[in-house]
């Protein structure tokens, strides 16, 4: 049975896509915009550049002065953010409803008038902000790269998907005004954003708003690329090792994937929580709780739209282990479950874990706002937020092991080793 | 920012028809208090407190066992934080591996945090499996079997966990702020899940003991949260725990806050050659939640210091200097007493600039705040309120930390009653109480590059350690 979180939509005629949710239960408000542009965009030599171009959205524009935007919405007793990723930039802050007009307004300012306020002295402090944020997330912290090395060992070379958002600090350094202003131009605009209104409003109230504000904003003509065709699974196992200061061996093991909407992909998903997510798991009883050779072993799945998604497990391999033995246990669960399947309690399982995480990712209105805003941006279908769980329910077992023969198989896999030991950077 | 320079109309923003829009005013929202729960009391001793928070169709349970780390054996040291972690392990009915399945089958996310003060269970699952959320909750509780082989798995993961967070700066760096602030004869000084030494030898005796002394309902509080529609919570409480037995459980006296150590105000550097970053600890005491005259003023001073990209600290450090991407101040309440600590990272060349900034800022921030400050913090705290609350999760966390410091369950709306009454003077006057501009430090990173620099910033004595 679906879901029943009212989503209405309206399109403004500078083809802004608006989704609206109302929600009482709260006096607040939370406006989520996505922007179709993420790292996946980004060109050669530009890497990490949608990122610190986010940034730069907090630093002022035409009627708004740097650092206004934080502390308004702040002030007024609003909670705020943006994040960057592969597929997209999103904003998003969570106001009292009397505050809405004001986060509209801000909002439309920066992604219409940006540039009036973007400055070298702006681009060169968020540049060293962003550089610090990369040695802090990534540089600086065990296996903190080892992402980046299971991108680019699973995705081909000048693919989108085969550098991280994060970028690279040659690149980052590369930066100029000029790329500022005109990735604005080539990306910011209303006919390429959805804005998404949950909370303390009515469908009608929040359209006379949002067209009240974002009215004006002219369209930018914005042409997508179509996406990239889907990548097959990787022909032949592909390795990355990389020697260093890390407490113990870790293994990440990585596979490509349908993207994010095909049924397969659902499937792909199912079978990695069978095999690695789940506490119940096939991998995490075996080698966790049985011959105790892992410390702990994880099963993710990361959606893309791009022609490819990733699938991938970790295990921290237990102090004295071979991890070369721990992979090959992997590889005979993978290669068990692609001929058996499922079975009914992995299944039951995975179903009830997914439906308790989704219903948790809809509990609050800032990230229901987000969902509505994922699908309706990437998809083009917010209402699917109501029928996830029917449409993941209608998988069958079947499916499940078809999908991993499909794309878990081990002659497919990417592996990442980050191993203890002398630093031997190759 | 707007009215000296007042924007020319032509740049503002336009309407579709053209028209012209300032900036909007924003219409104050009214007084907001905090969800109350029906109370009831089991036959066992447990408290129950449900929440009715319609619309929330994930619930959320806790249940809440006072405790102190205090209890443990000295050469036990993680005694109570592996107990924790085994308790949905197996149960006296139930193997490890069906309890997990039981568990899963139901989708139920269990969890259990052991802090200072107690063992928080946390669960959380779809509403229609409630009452099986319920009866697995007491049974891991009531009836934990702490099977050898798990005890054995439990252990080295907490050995290979030290390890982990010993190469984690943050972890780091939060290790050695403890042994430096805290008397070396307080338990606060160490880990609260453990040292290797205490850890590498314990039993399932010890950690059974532990449970058969610490654990029982007569001192305990479940809360549930989420929509209730049609369901009775206490009844259905009442039927999964009635089997727990109450059982005598040592009631330490919490209200000691931990001594701190007679030297604390120095700068202890943990050497980690070629580190790009350096992480900071900054720290001096703070209050607990029960201060008088009030808490109230303590979290607008964690906002207005440390709180936000805007604030003191970040306004100098990340938006004009470009040092760091953000470093935060807070006052952090224990069950007595507290810390105030400023944390995050530098890059490595900039260290001793950063850190002089830094003790710059929070020095001159016992001089006062303006009334602009004082409103933001109290307004950005009281009006985020409804949206901080507004989940299962988040209430059964706000219940569940009221309960562990011995706090009325009107405290959060009677806190931010009281931060509505704030100025700035008082402000002033609480950071004044606790912050005397002498600091215990601790930074992590390539010390080489500037330990000669942070001595002859004349801020305490230095000393340097190994990673």
């Amino acid at each position: 049975m679906p879901l029943e979180y009212p989503v209405v939509r309206h399109t403004l005629p500078n083809g802004l896509q608006v989704v609206v949710s109302p929600d009482h239960s709260t006096p607040t408000v939370t406006v989520n915009l996505w922007v179709d542009v993420g790292s996946r965009h980004e060109v050669a030599g530009r890497t990490g550049f949608a990122h610190l171009f986010e940034h730069l959205m907090f630093q002022g524009s035409r009627n708004v002065a740097s650092g206004e935007h934080f502390s308004l919405i702040l002030g007024a007793g609003g909670r705020l953010n943006a994040t960057t990723w592969f597929d997209r930039t999103n904003y998003f802050e969570t106001v009292p409803t009397g505050a809405l007009d004001l986060a509209l307004w801000l909002e439309a300012d920066r992604h219409g008038h940006l540039l009036d306020a973007v400055t070298q002295t702006n681009l060169d402090n968020q540049r060293d902000v962003v550089k610090e944020e990369k040695r802090q997330r990534y540089d600086n912290v065990p296996y903190g790269n080892a992402m980046r090395d299971l991108y680019a060992t699973v995705f081909p070379e000048g693919h989108p998907y085969h550098h991280p958002t994060i970028g690279s600090m040659a690149d980052l350094d590369a930066a100029t005004v000029a790329d500022v202003h005109a990735f604005f131009r080539a990306h910011y605009g209303p006919d390429n954003t959805v804005l998404t209104i949950v909370g303390d409003i009515t469908p009608a109230e929040a359209l006379a708003k949002v067209e009240r504000y974002f009215g004006g904003l002219p369209a930018i003509g914005h042409q997508s690329r179509p996406t990239l065709a889907q990548l097959a699974p990787l022909e032949r196992p592909a390795r990355h090792t990389v020697v260093g200061a890390v407490p113990n061996d870790r293994l990440y093991v990585g596979f490509r994937l349908p993207v994010e909407r095909d049924p397969a992909f659902l499937a792909a998903a199912l079978a990695i929580e069978a095999l690695a997510g789940l506490s119940m798991s096939r991998m995490v009883r075996r080698l966790v709780r049985g011959d105790q050779s892992a410390t702990s072993v994880q099963g993710h799945t990361m959606g893309f739209v791009d022609g490819v998604s990733l699938g991938l497990l970790a295990v921290d391999v237990a102090d004295g282990v071979d991890p070369n033995a721990i992979e090959e246990a992997l590889l005979e669960e993978l290669r068990g479950f692609a001929a058996s399947g499922p079975t009914e309690v992995e299944m039951e399982a995975a179903l009830a874990g997914a439906e308790r995480g989704w219903l948790s990712d809809l509990a609050a209105q800032d990230q229901r706002a987000d969902a509505l805003s994922h699908q309706a941006l990437l998809h083009d279908d917010p209402d699917y937020v109501n029928r996830f769980l029917d449409e993941l329910g209608a998988v069958t077992p079947d499916e499940v092991r078809a999908a991993a023969d499909t794309w878990l198989a081990p002659g497919s896999r990417a592996v990442v080793a980050y191993l203890t030991g002398e630093e031997n950077v190759a | 920012m707007t009215s000296p320079s007042a924007p020319e109309t032509a740049s503002l923003p336009t309407d579709s028809v053209g028209m012209p829009l300032p900036r909007p005013d924003v219409d104050p929202p009214g007084r907001w208090t905090f969800p109350e729960p029906t109370t009831a009391r089991l036959d066992n001793g447990l408290t129950v407190h449900a929440y009715d928070i319609p619309g929330q169709y994930v619930l959320s349970i806790r249940v809440i066992v006072p405790l102190s780390t205090r209890a443990e054996p000295r050469d036990q040291e993680g005694v109570a934080t592996l107990m924790s972690r085994l308790l949905d392990e197996g149960t006296q009915a139930h193997s490890t591996d069906e309890f997990t399945e039981l568990l899963e089958r139901k989708g139920i996310e269990f969890g259990a945090a052991l802090s200072e003060a107690g063992l928080t269970i946390h669960a959380e699952v779809a509403k229609r499996s409630l009452p099986a959320a319920l009866a697995l909750v007491e049974e891991a509780l009531a009836t934990p079997s702490f099977p050898d082989k798990e005890v054995t798995r439990l252990v080295r993961t907490r050995l290979a966990e030290i390890e982990q967070e010993r190469a984690s700066a943050p972890h780091r760096a939060i290790r050695e702020f403890a042994a430096t602030y805290f008397d070396p004869a307080e338990r606060a000084s160490r880990p609260t899940a453990g040292s290797p030494e205490t850890v590498r030898g314990l039993t399932r005796a010890e950690v059974a003991a532990f449970h058969a002394t610490h654990v029982a309902p007569n001192a305990a509080t479940l809360v549930v949260a989420g929509d209730l529609a049609g369901l009775d919570p206490h009844a259905l409480v009442a039927e999964a725990f009635a089997p727990w037995r109450p059982s005598p459980v040592a009631t330490p006296d919490q209200r000691r806050a931990a001594e701190a150590a007679a030297d604390r105000h120095r700068i202890v550097l943990v050497d980690r050659p070629g580190s790009v970053q350096s992480e900071f600890v900054v720290g001096t005491a703070g209050p607990d939640r029960s201060v008088e005259p009030a808490w109230a003023a303590y979290p607008v001073l964690s906002f207005v210091v440390g709180g936000s990209p805007n604030a003191r600290v970040d306004a100098v450090l990340r938006e004009e200097k470009g040092y760091t991407y953000g470093m935060r101040s807070s006052f952090r309440p224990r069950r007595a007493g507290g810390l105030f600590l400023t944390t995050g990272s530098v890059r490595t060349e900039v260290t001793v600039e950063a850190l002089d900034l830094l003790l710059g800022i929070l020095d001159s921030a016992r001089e006062g705040y303006t009334d602009q400050e004082c409103t933001a913090g109290v307004d950005f705290l009281r009006n985020t309120a409804p949206g901080r609350f507004a989940t299962a999760d988040a209430v059964a966390d706000e219940a569940a930390t009221l309960v562990l410091d011995g706090l009325p369950l009107t405290f959060t709306t009677a806190n931010l009653d009281a931060m509505g009454r704030l100025t700035p003077e008082a402000l002033a006057a609480a950071y004044g109480r606790f912050v005397d501009g002498q600091w215990t430090i601790v930074i992590v990173g390539d010390a080489s590059v500037y330990a000669d620099r942070i001595r002859a910033l004349g801020r305490g004595p230095v000393t340097v350690v190994a990673n």
